[in-house]
């Protein structure tokens, strides 16, 4: 989950950059314990492991998750209903494409950090075909070109992961929901390299409507992201461990593509 | 000094690999049809809880529900009694048919791209697709293993592998109250209102 909201995130950034210090310390301990399986499989072909989270927060952690299970209940899915009601699929379909495109900076920024220029440069390719091709973004004409429409998706918490730093510990963020310290400063990187963030360092009138971007941001992704969260809770049998499993298993694969 | 061995496996590995790519393309088939099977019955079938009950016989064909429930459980599994292992297996079955007829619309048909097939090891294959639903990309892998065929052992979606996730939650399960903890959770869910 990461609808980003400015408010909230300037009260996290020194938060956690505080509890990254620190976890840089204790980062060999938690990675040594991670790397080792604790369980044998039951069959020969069987190589799941089930250590795959430091967190010691888990008491407070639980109360966050019930706390935002309660807020996307009550708050977030009654406005996600009525921006689906109002708003027809495929024009929902197009201000996502639009806000896909205009994050290019973020994916191209940090797919250099990661030296996959190669990937950085399909980047440029794809926001050129889509700005241009496809009337600033609205229709992902990159799609239909093969060498593009699956291209990996580059963060900041990917390049922090690449350049050798831990997860952390798990933290599930109020409203934002899982992550872990690196996630969270990664989150912050991409939040400066997100254009719709840069109205606030304006300086004529236009920081006055800095705002509007940034809400329809959030809005438009509140459908999806509930539905991811849905997707991971339903028919859990603890929808805690569930969510959190499919937070670290998702993140470790995108981070080896 | 001793060569021969290794003299033999040099001679031997094109064969082996071509065993490989023959196996690897054997899954992948084996996962076509399947595939093929369930989106004829999902087309037809507009109700999605009738849904569950009409792919229920197409999956126990072509999914290895026991292999899946074992793992998803973990190594707490040796200490169930066979009484209990039939019933978190019944249990479990129920649960992924459910959480998988649940991931259809009716009247959205998903466009699949099939990628090149990898044999990891004796009698398992990954078979990574690329899904195209309601006009988002989504990366799936299939874990096909031999089991006197080939069956979908475990569906990997964005990375999250369903068994492991499972599997997290019902060790937990386990170790805090053994084998009777583990069915009544299972039991639990299965009868949450969808």
């Amino acid at each position: 989950m990461r609808p980003a909201h400015h408010h909230l995130l300037r009260l996290l950034i020194p938060a956690a950059v505080v509890l990254l210090s620190q976890c840089a310390t204790t980062k060999t301990k938690t990675s040594t314990a991670a790397s080792k399986p604790s369980v044998v499989g039951t069959d020969a072909r069987d190589d799941y492991d089930v250590v795959e989270a430091s967190d010691p927060l888990e008491g407070l952690n639980r109360a966050t998750f019930s706390l935002n299970d309660g807020l996307y209940k009550f708050v977030l899915r009654p406005i996600s209903k009525g921006y689906e009601t109002i708003t027809p699929e495929p024009v929902r379909h197009g201000i996502d494409n639009v806000f896909d495109n205009i994050k290019f900076p973020v994916r191209f920024v940090n797919s250099g950090l990661q030296g996959k220029f190669g990937r950085a440069g399909k980047e440029v390719q794809k926001f050129g075909v889509n700005t241009i091709a496809g009337f600033g973004g609205l229709i992902k004409q990159s799609d239909r070109i093969p060498s593009l429409a699956d291209v990996p998706a580059e963060d900041a918490g990917q390049t922090l992961a690449t350049w050798g730093i831990g997860h952390g510990p798990y933290i599930v963020l109020p409203v934002l929901g899982p992550s872990s310290v690196r996630e969270t400063v990664g989150l912050a990187g991409d939040y400066a390299l997100n254009p719709i963030n840069w109205g606030f360092a304006m300086k004529s009138d236009a920081r006055k409507y800095a705002w509007i971007p940034q809400a329809a941001n959030t809005f438009r992704q509140l459908p999806e992201q509930l539905k991811k969260y849905d997707d991971a809770r339903s028919d859990a049998v603890d929808p805690y461990l569930a969510v959190r499993s499919a937070y670290y298993q998702n993140s470790k694969a995108a981070v080896e593509q | 000094m001793n060569r021969r061995p290794l003299l033999a496996l040099i001679l031997l590995l094109p064969m082996l690999v071509r065993q490989a790519s023959a196996s690897a393309l054997e899954a992948q088939q084996r996962l076509h049809g399947a595939v093929d099977e369930v989106l004829a019955v999902a087309d037809r079938v507009a109700d999605r809880r009738a849904l569950a009950d009409k792919l229920r016989p197409v999956l126990q064909r072509h999914v290895s529900f026991e292999t899946m429930t074992r793992r998803a459980i973990g190594p707490g599994w040796r200490q169930f009694t066979s009484d209990q292992q039939r019933k978190a297996t019944q249990l479990f079955t129920t649960l992924v048919i459910r959480t998988y007829s649940n991931k259809f619309t009716p009247g959205e048909r998903p466009v699949i791209t099939y990628k090149t097939a990898v044999a990891h090891a004796a009698g398992r294959v990954d078979v990574p697709t690329t899904l195209v639903y309601k006009g988002s990309h989504y990366s799936v892998t299939y874990r096909m293993e031999q089991e006197g065929g080939w069956r979908i052992a475990d569906v990997v979606i964005e990375g999250v592998s369903m068994i492991a996730n499972y599997r997290s939650q019902l060790d937990a399960q386990f170790k805090k109250a053994g084998a009777p903890a583990v069915i009544s959770s299972l039991e639990q869910s299965v009868a949450r209102p969808q």
